[in-house]
């Protein structure tokens, strides 16, 4: 049956059903203009994703034992009672088989719903290495963690390694959820809540002042005792929503545009193309190109879209600014524009980066320090040496910690991601972890020094 | 509880203290032996409150409840884990175990434990009476679990103890011991190690790949960086065998080459393996290579298969 004919039964079998539907109000119902909202509701066939509220990224994370996918679907069913979300069952969300197949694809559950002040993507996190190196070099985000114990086991020994990740991946805001307290008494709950503080203190949260919510994800799925079923999750909902803070949006931040292309219009000036990568801009800012060991100051006197004037371009916009003052052979793709002073150039950074195994398409050997490669971010690619901090080697299919030492200082910054090749093949890609300071001269001139010179060094120094 | 009833009988500003009293003898319990809430708070309630005999109780049932709880997990999947490699003087062992998750792999607990099945491993070769040149023995899952412990209890009792503790299903895959004689020496390596360790002898190393390799060396000294090397170089490369002069020629492609002799050396790919070998006066008699999940991977396409079967 199609849509338009499902809603002309039902609009003649209950008004009130009618209003629901499409949301008209009854003034307009009466009036029976009827034919105007049918024709709406066949454009709804597939739903329109309505951005009206702030989105965020969260996760479950906890021992396997502890809940976390039945607090996932206890979620979805109490905000499917009130409209805002569509409920799932557990086994829908269920990342066991998965696991299982760990190697055939690594399909992780994602969950949407929404509250009343904001939009959520909440991922199920399963506890498998590959899952975990995803996290780590940041592929699956998360802006805030929902940390699940069970009341009847307090902390488990990996609880510590589940926090340790939480904090390796950034994620500064976690709000703890205390789950079967229905098999647990007041007292029980009450230590586990102050022994999960504690812990997370030692871990280097703010234990005292995180957020914890006590209840029974089951009740609340089996709409059994409310005080600690549904409305422990609601409750649970509001930590999230006030505690969480709304990540900012690129478009709020200083506006950057990654030089692609620089052209020299006669008459004209100088233009530089790219996409804006966050920001806004406008004609009449201040701007500055970054990069290949230069700052230039300008300014932008222009702003086009496909040949058309924009009075302001928006971040995600493909866009040509015209800038003042600059030539054509001062700006180099691989430079960025942007507000000035809100980058910097840098050639030395500590990433974690993810290596790809040989069937990803990655390298069948290992490689040690001191190999050299092609780093590729934004528009623009360096060769870096490459320093490995904490192990002798990188097997193909590892995560790791790696120190980058560019061979000119690039338009760099922490959580940038990139990608490392060698030759024609894609090595591995990572994240900016922490900025490190410039080169020194002289550790620049190693940079390009060669094994047989490294190898003298070592033995003059014995 | 009949504490708590009794002091509910009695004032109402006793009440509290009573309570607190209680409390701090639950979380007593909970902090000095680490069992779980609930098993704290009944063990207490045996006991009528009396911590000591409460946690010696606990340590009583630990070994039952661990297998409860390791009966109640078993049929679950152990994909993740690690391996351990543990060389003492001319004896070596190399064990896998498997968990359900990475985190309890990364979990000291866990690799505690992996220290321990290596040393219970390791104990087993000096139960044989042994002169020859090498000798090796593999053992696979349930002959481990079988496998007595000079703590006393099978291997398997142990297991069920880290279950209880862990809350998830483990699995001790396989194992393998080295024992050498003569002028045969062992090196062994896990990976990703920690750099500039001084010494590998009687640690147990882990990791997520290991192995062990004996060697025949013309030299009185171990060059510790060349043991390390090689065993970098089977664990990375993954050769299929050691190889000889005047059988194994040279694969085509280097990058394909199966014989460790031929293959080029990971910390200097100007050399192959055998040249270095025979700088240093150096034979390769015999290795071993493990990688945590690999023998796994196969089970899992079996486990898969019969769950559709059961479905279908």
């Amino acid at each position: 049956m199609s849509t338009a004919r499902l809603v002309r039964s039902m609009a003649s079998s209950s008004s009130s059903k009618w209003q629901v539907n499409c949301g008209v109000s009854p003034q307009l119902l009466l009036t029976g203009n009827l034919q105007q909202y049918r024709v709406r509701q066949y454009a709804n066939e597939k739903k329109v994703f309505e951005r009206t509220k702030p989105h965020c990224n969260v996760g479950t994370i906890g021992h396997v034992d502890h809940g976390k996918t039945t607090l996932t679907a206890a979620i979805t069913k109490v905000l499917a009672d009130k409209q805002l979300a569509e409920s799932k069952k557990y086994n829908e969300i269920d990342n066991a088989p998965e696991e299982k197949a760990r190697g055939i694809t690594i399909n992780v559950a994602h969950v949407e719903y929404q509250t009343e002040s904001r939009h959520y993507g909440h991922t199920d996190c399963p506890g498998h290495a590959d899952y975990i190196k995803n996290m780590i070099t940041g592929t699956a985000q998360m802006d805030g963690a929902i940390l699940v114990v069970a009341a009847t086991d307090g902390a488990m020994p990996q609880t510590r390694e589940h926090m340790l990740l939480a904090k390796q991946i950034g994620i500064d805001h976690i709000v703890v959820f205390i789950n079967k307290v229905d098999a647990a008494d007041q007292e029980m709950v009450e230590l586990v809540e102050m022994e999960i503080r504690e812990l997370l203190t030692e871990m280097g949260y703010d234990g005292d002042k995180i957020p914890v919510v006590k209840g029974s994800a089951l009740c609340a799925l089996e709409d059994k005792n409310p005080e600690i079923g549904s409305e422990a999750i609601l409750k649970l909902l509001q930590e999230v929503d006030s505690f969480i803070p709304t990540p900012v949006r690129e478009l709020d931040k200083p506006f950057l545009l990654p030089v692609e292309n620089v052209y020299s219009i006669p008459g004209r000036g100088t233009v530089v193309t790219g996409r804006l990568e966050r920001g806004v801009v406008k004609k009449g800012m201040e701007c500055e190109f970054v990069g290949y060991n230069k700052v230039l100051k300008s300014t932008v006197t222009g702003v086009e879209m496909f040949h058309q004037i924009l009075e302001e371009a928006q971040a995600g916009d493909q866009l040509g600014a015209l800038v003042r003052g600059v030539k054509r052979d001062d700006i180099k793709r691989g430079m960025v524009m942007c507000k000035p002073g809100s980058v910097k150039a840098l050639d030395q950074l500590e990433a974690q980066v993810y290596i790809l195994s040989k069937e990803e398409g990655g390298r069948t050997k290992p490689f040690m320090s001191f190999i050299q490669l092609q780093m590729f971010s934004r528009t623009w690619d360096c060769a870096v040496q490459v320093q490995i901090p904490d192990k002798d080697m990188i097997m193909p299919g590892e995560d790791t910690k790696l120190i980058l030492r560019l061979i000119r200082p690039m338009v760099l910054e922490q959580g940038q991601r990139f990608t490392l090749r060698d030759g024609n093949l894609t090595l591995g890609t990572g994240v900016v972890t922490k900025v490190m300071p410039p080169l020194s001269e002289t550790q620049r001139i190693e940079l390009t020094e060669g094994k047989k010179a490294r190898e003298k060094k070592v033995a003059a120094k014995k | 509880m009949l504490l708590q009833k009794f002091c509910r009988r009695t004032l109402h500003t006793t009440r509290q203290l009573c309570n607190s009293l209680e409390k701090s003898a639950l979380s007593t319990l909970r902090k000095k032996t680490g069992y779980t809430f609930a098993n704290c708070k009944k063990a207490l309630e045996l006991h009528n409150n009396d911590v000591n005999q409460a946690e010696k109780w606990l340590h009583e049932q630990a070994q039952s409840l661990g297998w409860s709880k390791a009966t109640k997990l078993s049929d679950r999947v152990t994909t993740q884990g690690l391996v351990g490699v543990l060389v003492s003087g001319n004896r070596g062992a190399m064990v896998e175990l498997n968990c359900e998750t990475d985190f309890v792999a990364r979990n000291e607990t866990f690799k505690r434990f992996v220290d321990h099945v290596s040393r219970i491993v390791l104990h087993y070769t000096d139960l044989t009476e042994f002169d020859g040149d090498l000798w090796k023995l593999g053992f696979e899952s349930e002959a481990l679990r079988n496998l007595e412990t000079p703590q006393g209890g099978s291997l398997a009792d142990h297991l069920a103890l880290l279950i209880g503790a862990v809350g998830e299903n483990a699995s001790i895959r396989r194992a393998l011991c080295f024992k050498v004689n003569n002028d045969l020496r062992l090196a062994g390596y896990a990976h990703p190690a920690p750099t500039n360790v001084g010494t590998t002898q009687d640690i147990t190393q882990v990791g997520k790949y290991g192995a062990i390799v004996a060697y025949r060396s013309q030299l009185d000294v171990d060059d510790p960086e060349l043991q390390k090397g090689i065993c970098q170089q089977i664990v990375g490369m993954k050769p299929l065998k050691v190889g000889e002069y005047d059988k194994d020629t040279p694969a085509e492609n280097k990058d394909d080459e199966t014989c460790l002799i031929h293959q080029e050396y990971l910390l200097d790919a100007d050399k192959t393996v055998g040249e270095v070998l025979k700088e240093h006066r150096v034979n390769i008699i015999d290795y071993h290579r493990f990688e945590c999940g690999e023998q796994t991977q196969q089970h899992l396409k079996e486990i898969l298969q019969a769950q559709q079967q059961n479905s279908n």
